[in-house]
């Protein structure tokens, strides 16, 4: 057991050594982790990083309508996600979508107000028509479609808003028309107080809960899901690093020498392999240390996380193995161990949520340590236990153990000294 | 000129010696842009967001609800068990569950006692969006009755309904008459998309094979350092000594070789794009090629400065790996640079990602040609000067 211990500190020592390896594996998982709380709006406070859309309001309506709808991309509500300037000209308005200055134009055109709010005399007109629907344009910046598509959702719920006014001025007064409660002198002032603050409406027939409110609200960290993501990527290069040193020692003669002391191929292996595991260990350890202190992360139940970062780094070390035995030259580890951290990247999501994988790919995702490790980080973000974590964890174990069974396979068949 | 030839040459066969190299070359780079477009939404399918729905009232207001989610652009309906709905949930594999709770019908919404439930996704974007398409849904079949409510409410002020029957007819009358108003509604708001000409559609799966081809076509360029190193490591580069061949010829075969093989990859990635992806690469090709030729330039020009600081292969390619996917995140390659603070936007002109990504999108999502790819492809040209320069007067044999 001793021997095991002094050969898995061996190579963790020289982990340490090399600067290169270092950088590789704690820094660019983390630079990587601030690029995606910056993304994610985690450093600024909101669910994306989107904040100060440029915007520009063409205001051509200059009515009760379309002040309100610039009211409202001026309003305090909006002041950190918008950044709304006033335009008098619709053309000089595209030309900044079109120079990629802004993310979206609104043009407002003469008359919208009146489209939908009779005008003084039209309701005591017995003429009266119903105006041309005159339209809000939405001038888009393809290259900014979340922003774009933010601007349109603004101005859709606008419209709602507005729809919903004018649908309940219009039952209330043709109601009491048809019930003649109306007299006719008075019909243009009663008008005008019902269509009054139509774009204030607020409908409450149904009511909407939902679990972001109250005793079961759970805050999600976006970086709790980031973080762990980019270590677990960079832990498969770790683990290939390990499995390099195996090779890189049978190249540099270091290996046939262990073997002619009383030490047994066994006892050799199992140091690497604990070599293997204490650089992962390290590694995830000191990404989640260095998360939770500048980045106040939560990590949740510190118990599940260490257990947590075990199985995962046992899991993966799995595979480093099986890469190393089936590999001839440390510079073949080198670049498989590179390919698979970039592929069990992709699968596992630590580059995109795997919600957006057809099922068959979520399927496959299961292969990876990524998968199931991230599973089981984003379980303890909302505030699970150590007790909600036995399928991430069982899995990962399980997946350890068969590959290095696999890999001892190989390695016997192929033996361990020889190249 | 053969010399030039005859070193790009030799660092072909040394690249590819390893068959790995072929991962790195085009395996890698079509899976990744195969599964990130995957996870992008073309312009034809539908794009929408899955919203699983529990329908448990199966009365006409929850169908209501239920049309009105259907025209929604947001989400896609999809109407399940609870239980089934609820496993997805506890998965993380749906975003968020309207719940429509047994007894949700006419009276209820009358007494203002009909609530519905939404379970989201903490912090989950597609959860947000799915909230706001829900809201809308519910505002308009509610709203139908807000309004009949109120046309009771405005004619009870002007004269009490004689009985309860009366009031009633009344009620039913008006949500008949909202609802009618309601569905003749005309379109208020037309969407109209900027810049991009007629004959290029939109398709936001261009953004994302864009990225992945700067991404993957960086990587390997600044793994030049790597090359640098080994032969600086196997003492090949002492033996150029002894030969009469001049610094700026080794350089230049080495550079030019890279920046060959770096173009014929481009050109693959792009023809995937074209023909498996159906993308519009091919409508500039000359803008295209000057584009992707500066870009090779300025990555390949970075490598070669970074060979002259870094002194292992190993050290070089994992630095080449660790640099290609900083600067391919923060330039905009991954995620859309909207998404970014605007600050961080304004600090990530420094990367010649940036502006790659910048010219890609200028020809792939804004329908450009050369005249408006040439501020980015002049950009790319600097950083290949300023680099090659200090490459050039920092390299050494030994």
């Amino acid at each position: 057991m001793k021997k095991l211990f002094l050969i898995g500190l061996k190579d963790l020592k020289l982990m340490f050594r090399d600067r290169a390896a270092l950088t590789f594996m704690l820094l660019a998982p983390f630079l990587l982790t601030i690029g995606m709380g910056f993304v994610t709006g985690r450093f600024s406070g909101g669910s994306t990083g989107l904040s100060d859309i440029p915007v520009v309001i063409v205001n051509l309506d200059n009515n009760q309508l379309g002040d309100a709808l610039v009211d409202v991309f001026n309003s305090e509500e909006l002041a950190d996600l918008m950044e709304p300037t006033a335009s008098t000209d619709p053309e000089a308005a595209r030309q900044l979508i079109e120079s990629n200055e802004a993310s979206a134009a609104i043009i407002i055109p003469k008359g919208f107000t009146e489209s939908i709010i009779p005008s003084e005399g039209a309701m005591s007109n017995p003429n009266y028509t119903e105006p041309e629907a005159v339209q809000i344009e939405v001038y888009t910046n393809p290259s900014s479609p979340t922003s774009a598509g933010i601007v349109k959702a603004v101005v859709d719920e606008f419209i709602s808003r507005v729809e919903e006014g004018r649908t309940s001025g219009m039952t209330s007064f043709v109601g009491l028309m048809q019930s003649g409660l109306v007299d006719p002198q008075n019909a243009e002032s009663e008008a005008q107080d019902l269509f009054q603050n139509v774009d204030q409406t607020e409908s409450s027939a149904i009511a909407l809960r939902t679990d972001k409110e109250g005793p079961d609200a759970v805050e999600f960290d976006l970086l709790a899901y980031f973080a762990p993501g980019m270590a677990l990527l960079f832990l498969m290069y770790t683990v290939s690093y390990g499995g390099r040193s195996i090779l890189a020692e049978r190249a540099g003669g270091t290996l046939p020498r262990l073997m002619i002391s009383p030490t047994q191929v066994v006892q050799v292996l199992g140091g690497k392999v604990l070599g293997i595991f204490f650089m992962g260990t390290a590694q995830v350890g000191i990404l989640i240390l260095a998360s939770a202190i500048l980045f106040q992360v939560k990590w949740g139940d510190p118990l599940g996380i260490a257990a947590l970062i075990l199985a995962a780094v046992f899991g993966a070390a799995g595979w480093g193995m099986v890469i190393t035995s089936l590999a001839r030259t440390p510079a073949q580890v080198g670049s498989t161990g590179t390919a698979f951290m970039l592929i069990f990247g992709i699968l596992g999501g630590s580059f995109i949520s795997l919600e957006q994988f057809p099922p068959f790919m979520q399927t496959i995702s299961k292969i990876t340590p990524n998968a199931w490790g991230l599973d089981g980080f984003t379980t303890l973000a909302l505030g699970g236990t150590l007790k909600n974590l036995t399928e991430p964890i069982t899995a990962l174990l399980i997946m350890g153990m068969f590959l290095f069974g696999v890999a001892v396979l190989i390695f016997n068949r192929n033996g361990l000294v020889q190249q | 000129m053969k010399k030039i030839f005859a070193i790009a040459w030799k660092d072909a066969i040394i690249r590819f010696a390893s068959k790995s190299e072929w991962l790195f070359f085009i395996i890698l780079p079509l899976t990744f842009t195969f599964l990130v477009s995957g996870g992008t939404p073309s312009g034809d399918e539908d794009n929408r967001i899955r919203l699983l729905v529990v329908d448990e009232s199966q009365t006409a207001i929850s169908q209501q609800v239920l049309s009105e989610l259907e025209n929604s652009a947001a989400v896609r309906a999809e109407v399940v068990s609870r239980e089934e709905a609820e496993g997805q949930f506890d998965d993380r594999r749906a975003s968020a569950v309207f719940i429509i709770p047994a007894g949700i019908d006419i009276e209820s919404l009358q007494n203002a006692s009909a609530e519905v439930e939404l379970l989201q996704q903490p912090n989950n974007l597609n959860a947000s969006i799915a909230e706001r398409a829900v809201l809308t849904a519910i505002r308009r079949v509610s709203s139908s009755f807000s309004a009949a409510q109120n046309a009771v409410n405005v004619r009870e002020v002007k004269q009490p309904f004689a009985s309860e029957a009366e009031k009633q007819t009344y009620f039913e009358n008006s949500l008949e008459m909202a609802q009618s108003i309601q569905e003749d509604a005309p379109e208020r708001v037309t969407v109209v998309e900027g810049t991009t000409p007629d004959q290029v559609d939109y398709d936001p799966r261009a953004n994302s094979s864009a990225g992945q081809l700067i991404t993957w076509v960086f990587i390997p360029l600044f793994g030049i350092s790597a090359l640098f190193a080994y032969e600086r490591q196997q003492g090949t580069l002492r033996r150029l000594l002894t030969t009469p061949s001049r610094k700026a010829t080794f350089l230049l075969g080495t550079i030019s070789g890279q920046v060959a093989l770096a173009l014929i990859q481009m050109f693959l990635l792009i023809g995937f794009g074209v023909l498996v992806m159906k993308l519009n690469w091919g409508r500039e090709p000359l803008a295209l090629s000057v584009l992707l030729f500066a870009s090779a330039l300025a990555a390949a020009a970075f490598g070669t400065t970074m060979g002259t600081f870094i002194k292992t292969e190993g050290q070089a390619s994992g630095l080449s790996i660790m640099f290609g996917m900083i600067f391919a995140m923060l330039g905009g390659c991954w995620y859309p640079l909207e998404l970014f603070p605007s600050a961080i936007q304004s600090a990530v002109r420094v990367l010649p990602t940036t502006w790659a990504m910048e010219g890609m999108l200028d020809l792939g999502l804004r329908g450009g040609g050369l005249m408006d790819i040439l501020p980015e492809a002049g950009v790319l040209l600097v950083f290949a000067a300023v680099f090659f320069s200090v490459g050039v007067m920092r390299f050494r044999y030994e």
